[in-house]
C-alpha cells in the first residue's frame, strides 16, 4: 500500500494541536498577571495580523463553499455581518444607538453563529438549486439588502453609528495594551487554526470527496447515489456559520460594529485571497489572503514615503491589486499554490 | 414478474414528442438491447427511467415499486444505476477517487464521523479502498489509478465509468452507448465484461448503435422509432424484420 492509500491525518491534526496551544497560551496571557512586551514598531503588524486571522475563518468557509463544492457565493460578508450584529446586539450594554441587551458574551457569540447559519439555511433553501451564476447574483443581492437594512433601521441596528458598548472579554482581563494584543492574536489565531483543522478533516474524509464530485459534475454524483442538495446545503451553511463565528469574534474584539466594517470590500478581499492562493487548498487560500493583506500593510508604509495624497495612493493600490489578479488568472489560473488539474483549468 | 417496467411513458420537449406511449419491461437477469435511428427516443427513455428527467405521463416500476420521477440518487439506492452517452467522468478527480466515490453507505460522508474521524468510517473506508482497487485492477486501469480522469482516453473513460458503477453493485445496470468511440479490441473487452456481469445475475439494459456487438451480446432487442416501440424480440428475428430495415434505411427505400 502506498502512502496515498492511508487516510491522511497529518495536516488537520497539526493544526488542531497548534490551535489548542495558541488558545492556551493566549488564555494564559489574558488571565494571569503574565505580561507581554511588544515593540512599538510591531503594533501595526499585530493589528493587521488580528484582522488576518479573523478573515482567515471567512476564507476557509468560502473555500469550503466555492473551492470544494463549486458554490459561487458573492455575498459572504453578509454572514460575517449577521454574526457580528447578532453577537453585538445581544452582548452590548448601553449602546448609543440600536438594541443592546446585555446578555453574557458566550451566549451572544453562540447566537451569532446560529443566526448566520440560519440565514445560510434560508438562502440555501431558496436558491441552492440555481446554477452557479444565479446563486452568485442571489448572494450578492442578499448582502446588499442586509447592508441597507443595517444602515436604515436605526432603532434596531443603530444606523451608520452601529452598535457600541460591546464587551471585549480579552481586553477586560488583560493587564495592558501589549498583553491584550498578544493574547488577542493568539486566542483568535487559535480559533482559526482549529477551524483549519476542522475543514481539513472534513475535506480529507469521504465527505470532501462528495463535495469535490459535486463541483466536477453534479448529475454524475447524483447518479451514484449521493443527495447533492443535502451536501450543497450543508457546505453553504457551514461556510455561513464559520463567517458568523468570525463576525461574532470580530464584534467581541472590536467592541463595536457598524455598517462600514461590512462592505463588499470584505467579500472582494477574501475572494481575491482565495483565487490568488489557489482554491480547494486550505493552506493556499490562507496564504493567498496573507499576500493580499500583506500588500495592504506594505502600502500603508508606502503612503508615508511617496509624495502623493492618500486618495491617489488608495486608487493606485486598487490598480496594483487588480493587476495581480489579472496576472494570476492569466498565468496561473489555479492560483499560486492551486492544482490546475484538480481545478480543471489545465490547458 | 418483470424487474423494471415502463408503462405508457410520454415525454414532450416543447412541441416535440420525444417518446410517445412507450412500454418496455425487462425481466430479472435479462440482457436487453435498445436500438433505433437517431432521434428515436432511446436516450429520453433512459433519462425518464433513471430519473434524470420526469416523464409527462406513464409509470416506471422497479422491483414492484412505483419509482416514476424519483431522483437518480434514490434510484441508485434501490439498485438502478446508469452510465451516460458522453462519458461523464469527474475529470478533476483521480481514477481512484472516481471509483471510491460511488461506494454506498459510507459513514464518512456525514459531517460528524468525518470531523471525529470515527473508527467505523476508517474501517469502512479501508474496505472501500480495497474494493475500488480491485475494480480498478479488473478493468486494467491500475497503471492510471492516480491520474486525473481528464487524462484518460475515450475507451479508458468507458471502462472507468463501468468500474465506478459496479462499486454500487447494482441490480439493474443501464448503459448508454458503452461502445461509442471505443476501438474494436476494447469493445470486445467491454462486451465480455457485460456478459460476465449478466451471467452473475445482473440485469443489463444497453443502448447502442454498434449493431454487430449488440446483437451478439443481448438476449432481446427493443427497437424504437419516433418515440414508439417498433419491434421487440429475439435479435436475429428483429434484425431481419422488414419494419426495422425500413426504419434504418428510410421509408422511401422501396
Amino acid at each position: 500500500m502506498s502512502a496515498l492509500d492511508r487516510l491522511p491525518s497529518g495536516d488537520g491534526d497539526r493544526a488542531l494541536i497548534a490551535g489548542t496551544l495558541c488558545l492556551l497560551v493566549g488564555g494564559l496571557f489574558a488571565v494571569t498577571p503574565l505580561q507581554a512586551q511588544l515593540p512599538g514598531a510591531l503594533y501595526v503588524f499585530v493589528e493587521v495580523g488580528i484582522t488576518f486571522v479573523i478573515f482567515g475563518m471567512l476564507v476557509l468557509g468560502l473555500d469550503l463553499q466555492y473551492g470544494h463544492t463549486g458554490l459561487v457565493n458573492f455575498g459572504h460578508v453578509v454572514f460575517f455581518a449577521v454574526g457580528a450584529y447578532a453577537t453585538a446586539m445581544l452582548a452590548a450594554q448601553d449602546s448609543f444607538a440600536g438594541i443592546s441587551l446585555g446578555y453574557p458574551w458566550p451566549l451572544a457569540l453562540l447566537v451569532g453563529v446560529i443566526a448566520a447559519a440560519l440565514l445560510g439555511l434560508v438562502v440555501s433553501a431558496t436558491s441552492i438549486r440555481l446554477r452557479d451564476d444565479f446563486l452568485a447574483i442571489v448572494t450578492l443581492a442578499t448582502a446588499e439588502i442586509f447592508h441597507s437594512v443595517f444602515v436604515n433601521f436605526e432603532g434596531i441596528f443603530g444606523g451608520n453609528v452601529g452598535i457600541l458598548g460591546v464587551p471585549r472579554p480579552i481586553a477586560a482581563v488583560a493587564g495592558d495594551t501589549d498583553t491584550r494584543m498578544i493574547a488577542t492574536i493568539l486566542v483568535i489565531g487559535g480559533l482559526t487554526l482549529i477551524t483549519l483543522a476542522a475543514v481539513t478533516r472534513l475535506t480529507e474524509a469521504p465527505y470532501g470527496r462528495v463535495l469535490r464530485a459535486i463541483r466536477a459534475d453534479e448529475l454524475v454524483t447524483r447518479s451514484v447515489g449521493k443527495s447533492t442538495i443535502v451536501y450543497k446545503t450543508q457546505a453553504f451553511v457551514y461556510g455561513a456559520a464559520l463567517a458568523g463565528l468570525a463576525g461574532g469574534v470580530f464584534a467581541l474584539y472590536n467592541g463595536a460594529v457598524a455598517p462600514g466594517f461590512f462592505t463588499i470590500q470584505v467579500t472582494v478581499t477574501i475572494w481575491i485571497g482565495m483565487l490568488l492562493g489557489g482554491a480547494a487548498n486550505h493552506r493556499a487560500v490562507l496564504a493567498g489572503l496573507a499576500v493580499i493583506m500583506g500588500l495592504r500593510l506594505v502600502s500603508r508604509f508606502g503612503l508615508s514615503v511617496t509624495p502623493v495624497s492618500g486618495d491617489v495612493f488608495a486608487a493606485f493600490r486598487l490598480v496594483v491589486v487588480g493587476l495581480i489578479l489579472v496576472a494570476v488568472i492569466r498565468f496561473r489560473p489555479a492560483g499560486i499554490w492551486g492544482d490546475p488539474q484538480e481545478l480543471g483549468v489545465d490547458r | 414478474m418483470s424487474l423494471l417496467a415502463a408503462e405508457g411513458l410520454v415525454k414532450d420537449f416543447g412541441g416535440l414528442r420525444a417518446i410517445d406511449d412507450l412500454s418496455v419491461s425487462v425481466d430479472e437477469g435479462e440482457l436487453v438491447g435498445v436500438m433505433g435511428p437517431n432521434g428515436a427516443g432511446k436516450s429520453t427513455f433512459f433519462n425518464c427511467v433513471s430519473g434524470v428527467i420526469k416523464p409527462d405521463a406513464g409509470t416506471v416500476t422497479l422491483d414492484g415499486a412505483d419509482v416514476t420521477g424519483d431522483p437518480p440518487e434514490s434510484l441508485a439506492h434501490r439498485g438502478l444505476v446508469r452510465t451516460f452517452q458522453n462519458t461523464r467522468e469527474l475529470e478533476t478527480m483521480t481514477v481512484r477517487d472516481n471509483v471510491r466515490l460511488a461506494a454506498p453507505d459510507q459513514p464518512g460522508e456525514r459531517t460528524l464521523p468525518a470531523l471525529l474521524r470515527s473508527g467505523s468510517m476508517q474501517d469502512h473506508e479501508k474496505r472501500v479502498r480495497e474494493r475500488a482497487d480491485e475494480l480498478i485492477e479488473t478493468f486494467e486501469l491500475d497503471h492510471l489509478a492516480d491520474e486525473y480522469s481528464s487524462n484518460l482516453s475515450g475507451g479508458q473513460r468507458k471502462l472507468l465509468e463501468l468500474a465506478r458503477t459496479l462499486m454500487l453493485d447494482p441490480d439493474v445496470l443501464m448503459l448508454d452507448e458503452p461502445f461509442a468511440g471505443v476501438n474494436p479490441t476494447l469493445t470486445r473487452e467491454i462486451a465480455d465484461r457485460i456478459r460476465d456481469l449478466n451471467a452473475d445475475g445482473m440485469t443489463v439494459v444497453i443502448i447502442e448503435h454498434e449493431l454487430e456487438t449488440l446483437t451478439e451480446l443481448v438476449d432481446r432487442l427493443v427497437v424504437l422509432q419516433q418515440g414508439r416501440l417498433l419491434v421487440e424480440g429475439d435479435p436475429e428475428a428483429v434484425l431481419s424484420d422488414e419494419r426495422v430495415i425500413e426504419a434504418y434505411l428510410g421509408g422511401d427505400a422501396e
